[in-house]
């Protein structure tokens, strides 16, 4: 059976095409200290994805203008992980490949560091990245550290502020049904209920949505004297925020960080006047911030939304200098005994979980504007 | 009867790109998966015009129908033409193509942020009783409307329309006729897009103008259209009107979440129960 | 030469694995490489279950995403949250994923085309949004983690290599599973559904059964895939499900020709690995991947694999072996006394047209009827309604002692009915011998469970109509009268009781009418019983035996040749047709 033979033959060469991939890449002496970054640059999250890289380059430039890491330059390695879960694995396994990577900077999104973390493990080397949910510096993960607070935070400044500083008893949730929005809601409720407030509406939504009038009707019918958002996208935010203004809810809103993202206050305008919004990072909470958002303009001429990959590749420097060794285990420790460091994003004290920073900031969106109003730290 | 006013609203969004659907599907029997981003594309233009040229209101409308009627030319030329011997669904994946194709040049060239443009008026809307009207989703509804009783006019009422008619029921008798059926494809190729381009330039004030800001509407107008009846221009009308209401209700009523499965659901149902859709063509094969 | 036919291959298959084994050992343990074989190998599996449905029984499904989700969802869960045996939750999740297909086909029973895409869009979207917000069992957008890697037999495939190897052997096995499908009796039915769906149905196909199981098939694979892709990666989330991917697979299958799995292995490499390589184009490489798409379309009508195959082309040879003649040329042809067909009272109404209007008609055993008409008396009407493709309005069809008013046309068929038609309907993408063997493997026949039988059957039919040289080649490329001599073959290669012919002169040359007209009188000779219809009446005048006209859905004459020729009635219907189209 000559046809059979020839079949088979076919499947090994379609086999060896897959194989055939498998050039070993000779490991590139190591002038420069590779770190290497995963970032959203296609898909939903690549307006976020472009400004958390500029950031990353940014903080590349300085670390490099005053004398490197161990005495070499810095070099960034990008990776598209197109804002999937797939495209993520896949963009950290290729970096990952490269033996002469150090570290590496990961993704925003929880679901997509979940989804590189058994990886990331095998790989065994330190990943700086900004998820926050909370069970992912929980679960023996030893390679992970955070450069944000996670949401048990941000739900407890919300609660906090919400109860303590607005006085509003009873609340309306609206979520997302992501593992952002999800996880999110679940902080917010707990601390809410524990400082005695009562919980008037639970909403989740789907993602990219085009229209939020069930939610806003069910916000307005829950009698809600207050309303806290977790919302993962930001168009979705400021649809949300139009039709809730044109239906007449004006009770006081208090938000994730999206809520203050210059992305979402560009095109809600005038619907997010007067909200409240916690942040991981504002341009005026500090001097840090305040020096790295002006550093950030003058590149490019508008205001960064965050600051954790600018602070995250500082810190992975700082912990390498300290190290002073490419060694992981080295950096590893050196990682977790950074105190008291001030980046843009707030005060770095790593505890022995891998979270870096302990509370958000509370700001009021004046016309249009982002402005600090206060921070809420807790013990680490 | 504030969520009977949006689900109309958003039905109406559904109605205009499905009727983009209707026409390509009755003129040259093509499924294009790419009509989401036609309406994409006319956002976008409409952005370039406006935002970044500065070029007055209507003139950039104008323009960037004008530039989407063109580009529907070529997208014929492109995906449709080499393909058009070779059935249904090589067409499909190549308009699959190509709207993958489109999404990422626009990402590439224009970067990804969201954009806006404003609307056709100043107001926000009007309150009746009740019933918060937004001001776009009236215009929507208007200019729906008005794009039905247009197409209604020409194809019935003038020359051009009866030969577009006479190629989407039988291209050999229409060739026989002496139509040239090749412009008429590219005519409906042409206005298919530019409708397309309507619909993004009114939708987007709304939902903003990103890449991704189509995708879905596309498909649930492509649902539309079969709960309709398939190529029937009154099924897709009212098909998408329908299906927007069903949506809107199911999410206050069921769960938000659930929201979008509501759509696909009510097709199935149709597809199971009433195949032909509401203003439909028979499905029947002669021996 | 049975068991030859089993056993074929088998070696053949064992090679390609341990060969795969062999390529899996070449891959680094672990990192890039790894994934991206393993993700080729387990989506390879779902885009050969695609080739089943949509490139042997040409229906559309967008949802092999959905069902490759499926087998994912069911071993993550199984084996994380219930803490069954990887292979245990695998073949539940295989289970449930072939029966939702089997369901999802059920939409074929009415629906073709754009509208059975829709149905899987719909099936699709709808598993979407369920894996996102059943937050209590599928954990929601969070994904599932931590999913193990199976041990069978004290061996462990937790390394990377053992994984690997185990999803590349599955692959094979699924390539070549599906490669040997598309030669066995169910994978020509499904190929002549594909085709052309009346014919295979009146050639004893259970075109609705067939259309089903390959959705089931297909969704057998898909879920395979998922089952050990999800294995592979250790982490799924609902995302990796989506309709994008569905059509990512569709593409994949398409690229790389759908005709046949090979081609899906290549097209699956392909797409899984061109992005990767565009990679150095940063953000433009999705517009690039798409425009690719377009071109490939555009060049490579048939894909990649019918691009090499069209290349490798050789001339096969006709299987030149003696065949055993058919076993109706053993019979002597003597008219029997019984009817094989007894029809009474047939009416058929279209709205108020009444095509037939209480037709009464009885073919004998052994005999050539003709039946015939002026245009628009209901001759095609009524060999639709006996044929089954039609249901009629009122009477009774009995056949063979057996009243078949209410059966299916491919129970009628089983029954031994065969047909041909006035417009040829063969099934244009296969091979002249895989043709006729359709209609040798109808069920019933003596050789339908036997595959060397029926290839033996079917050129004896081949042979008997003069195509036996011919048999290797693509029934298209055969000339008008050799494609009517295909249709015949076919029929005569199920044994059948009865042949319908419907017009079997129309677009013939007076040469190839002549030569009919002796295949008629051979097999009217072997005793086979006829029922004929056509407008030659110098065909039918020279085999009929006995004539039935049709007037305006009424039989107006019925009788020997001689006498029903003269009748004045029948002249008049032939002869007074022009004139009263003129009056009117």
């Amino acid at each position: 059976m000559p046809i059979t033979r020839r079949g088979a033959l076919l499947t090994a060469a379609a086999s060896l095409t897959v194989a055939s991939l498998a050039v070993t890449r000779r490991a590139r002496a190591a002038e420069t200290i590779r770190i290497g970054v995963v970032s959203p640059l296609t898909g939903p999250a690549a307006q976020v994805g472009a400004i958390q890289l500029n950031s990353c380059r940014l903080a590349a430039e300085e670390i490099n203008a005053a004398g490197g890491v161990l005495g070499k330059p810095v070099e960034l390695v990008v990776e598209d992980d197109q804002t999937t879960n797939p495209g993520v694995v896949l963009a950290f396994s290729r970096l990952a490949a490269d033996p002469s990577m150090v570290g590496f900077i990961g993704s925003i999104r929880s679901t997509q560091v979940n989804a590189m973390a058994p990886d990331v493990a095998k790989v065994g080397k330190p990943m700086m990245f900004g998820g926050t949910d909370p069970t992912l510096t929980h679960s023996g993960y030893r390679w992970l550290f955070r450069c944000r607070p996670n949401d048990s935070f941000s739900g407890r400044v919300i609660a906090d502020f919400g109860v303590n500083t607005l006085g509003k008893k009873s609340w309306a949730v609206v979520h997302s049904t992501d593992a952002f929005g999800t996880g999110g809601k679940n902080a917010v409720t707990d601390a809410l209920t524990k400082l005695g407030a009562t919980i008037a509406l639970e909403q989740g939504y789907a993602n990219q949505q085009a229209d939020f009038t069930p939610v806003v009707l069910a916000i307005k019918q829950s009698g809600a004297e207050a309303m806290c958002s977790y919302f993962t996208f930001e168009p979705d935010l400021a649809v949300f925020a139009r039709q809730l203004r044109q239906l007449g809810v004006r009770i006081p809103w208090v938000g994730s960080q999206s809520i203050a993202s210059p992305v979402t206050m560009g095109l809600a305008k005038n619907a997010l006047y007067g909200t409240y919004g916690v942040a991981d990072f504002l341009t005026d909470a500090n001097p840090e911030a305040i020096a790295f958002t002006a550093a950030y303009r003058q590149q490019h001429k508008e205001n960064p939304d965050s600051g954790w990959t600018y602070d995250a590749l500082h810190i992975l420097a700082r912990a390498i200098n300290a190290a002073g060794t490419t060694e992981p285990e080295k950096i590893r420790t050196a990682i977790l005994a950074i105190k008291g460091y001030k980046g843009a994003e707030g005060t770095y004290n790593f505890d022995e979980n891998g979270d870096g920073l302990h509370g958000y900031d509370v700001e009021q969106n004046t016309n249009g504007k982002s402005v600090f109003m206060k921070r809420i730290e807790f013990p680490a | 009867m504030q969520l009977l006013f949006t689900g109309f609203g958003i039905g109406a969004i559904y109605a205009l790109v499905a009727l983009g659907f209707v026409l390509l599907i009755r003129a040259a029997a093509v499924v294009n998966f790419g009509q989401g981003e036609f309406a994409m594309l006319g956002a976008y233009l409409m952005v370039i015009g406006f935002n970044v040229l500065a070029l007055p209101y209507w003139l950039s409308i104008i323009l960037s129908v004008l530039l989407m009627a063109a580009f529907g030319v070529v997208f014929a030329a492109t995906t449709y033409w080499p393909l058009r011997h070779r059935g249904g669904l090589p067409v499909i994946i190549s308009t699959i193509g190509a709207s993958i194709f489109l999404e990422n040049l626009v990402l590439v060239l224009y970067g990804p942020e969201a954009a806006q443009i404003d609307g056709l008026f100043d107001a926000p809307g009007i309150q009746v009783g009740p019933v918060f009207m937004d001001s776009q989703y009236l215009s929507i509804i208007v200019v729906a409307a008005l794009l039905v009783a247009l197409q209604y006019a020409v194809f019935e009422k003038t020359l051009l329309g009866k030969k577009l008619q006479a190629t989407s029921q039988d291209k050999e008798m229409a060739s026989l006729l002496g139509i040239p059926v090749a412009t008429m494809i590219l005519i409906t190729f042409a206005y298919s897009s530019a409708l397309g381009g309507i619909a993004g330039i009114l939708v987007a004030p709304i939902l903003f103008v990103s890449t991704g800001m189509a995708g879905l509407i596309a498909l649930k107008a492509f649902a539309a259209n079969i709960i309709g009846g398939y190529g029937s221009i009154p099924g897709a009308i009212l098909g998408g009107l329908s299906l927007g209401i069903v949506e809107t209700l199911g999410a206050a009523y069921i769960s938000v979440p659930y929201k979008d499965a509501f759509a696909f659901l009510m097709l199935l149902i149709f597809l199971l129960v009433r195949p032909q859709g509401l203003f439909g063509e028979r499905i029947a094969e002669k021996a | 030469m049975a068991a030859r036919y089993r056993w074929r291959g088998v070696p053949a298959a064992l090679v390609a694995a341990l060969l795969a084994v062999g390529l899996a050992m070449l891959v680094p343990a672990q990192g890039y490489i790894l994934n991206i074989a393993m993700q080729a190998a387990t989506y390879a599996i779902a885009v050969v279950g695609l080739v089943v449905v949509l490139g042997y029984c040409g229906q559309i499904s967008i949802a092999q995403a959905a069902f490759f989700g499926l087998g994912a969802y069911g071993v993550a869960l199984g084996t994380v949250d219930y803490g069954l045996n990887f292979f245990t939750a695998l073949a539940i999740a295989v289970a449930i994923a072939g029966v939702l297909g089997l369901i999802l086909g059920l939409g074929s029973l009415r629906l073709g085309g754009h509208y059975l895409a829709m149905v899987t869009i719909s099936f699709q979207q709808i598993l979407t949004v369920v894996l996102t917000n059943w937050i209590g069992f599928t954990h929601g957008p969070d994904g599932v983690r931590g999913i193990p890697r199976p041990t069978l037999f004290g061996l462990s495939f937790e390394g990377g290599h053992a994984y690997l190897a185990l999803c590349l052997v599955a692959m094979v096995a699924a390539t070549l599973g599906v490669w040997r499908l598309k030669s066995s009796r169910l994978g020509r039915a499904m190929q002549a559904v594909r085709d052309n769906e009346l014919a295979a149905g009146t050639s004893g196909i259970d075109v609705f059964a067939t259309k089903v199981g390959s959705f089931g098939l297909s969704a057998v694979f898909g879920s395979l895939g998922g089952g050990l892709f999800s294995g592979g990666f250790h982490y799924i989330s609902p995302d990796q499900f989506s309709f994008a991917e569905s059509i990512v697979m569709l593409t994949m299958a398409l690229l790389g020709g759908v005709q046949n799995p090979f081609g899906a292995l290549i097209g699956t490499g392909l797409l899984v690995i061109l992005p990767e390589w565009l990679r150095f184009l940063r953000q433009v490489y999705l517009a690039v991947y798409g425009a690719a798409v377009i071109l490939i379309m555009v060049f490579l009508p048939d894909g990649l694999w019918g691009f090499v195959a069209e290349r490798l082309r050789r001339r096969v040879r006709a299987p030149a072996q003696d065949v055993a003649p058919l076993p109706l040329l053993a019979q002597r042809g003597e008219p029997g006394a019984d009817a094989v067909l007894q029809v009474q009272g047939l009416a058929k109404h279209f709205g108020g047209l009444k095509a037939l209007d209480g037709v009464d008609l009885a073919v004998r055993r052994g005999t050539v009827h003709a039946l015939i008409g002026p245009n628009g008396s209901g001759k095609s009407t009524f060999i639709n309604v006996i044929t089954g493709l039609y249901r009629p309005t009122a009477g009774r069809i009995g056949f063979a002692g057996r009243d078949i008013t209410a059966l299916p046309p491919h129970r009628r068929n089983r029954a031994g009915l065969a047909r041909t038609y006035q417009n040829i309907r063969i099934f244009r993408g296969m091979s002249v011998l895989e043709n006729v063997m359709v209609g040798a493997e109808r069920a019933g026949n003596d050789v339908a469970n036997d595959p060397a039988a029926a290839v033996e059957r079917a050129l004896a039919a081949l042979d008997f109509v003069g195509l036996g040289d011919e048999a290797a080649r693509l029934v298209g490329t055969l000339s008008y009268g050799h494609q009517r001599y295909v249709e015949i073959a076919r029929a005569l290669a199920g044994s059948p009781e009865m042949l319908l012919l419907d017009e079997p002169a129309a677009g013939l040359n007076m040469t190839e009418k002549q030569e009919l007209g002796g295949l008629l009188r051979r097999l009217k000779g072997h005793g086979l019983t006829i029922l004929i219809i056509d407008h030659d009446m110098a065909l039918v005048e020279q085999v009929a035996d006995h004539i039935t006209v049709l007037n305006f859905g009424r039989r107006i004459a019925d009788g020997a040749p001689q006498v029903v020729l003269q009748h004045p009635d029948v002249i008049a219907a032939y002869l007074g047709e022009p004139q009263r189209h003129e009056a009117a």
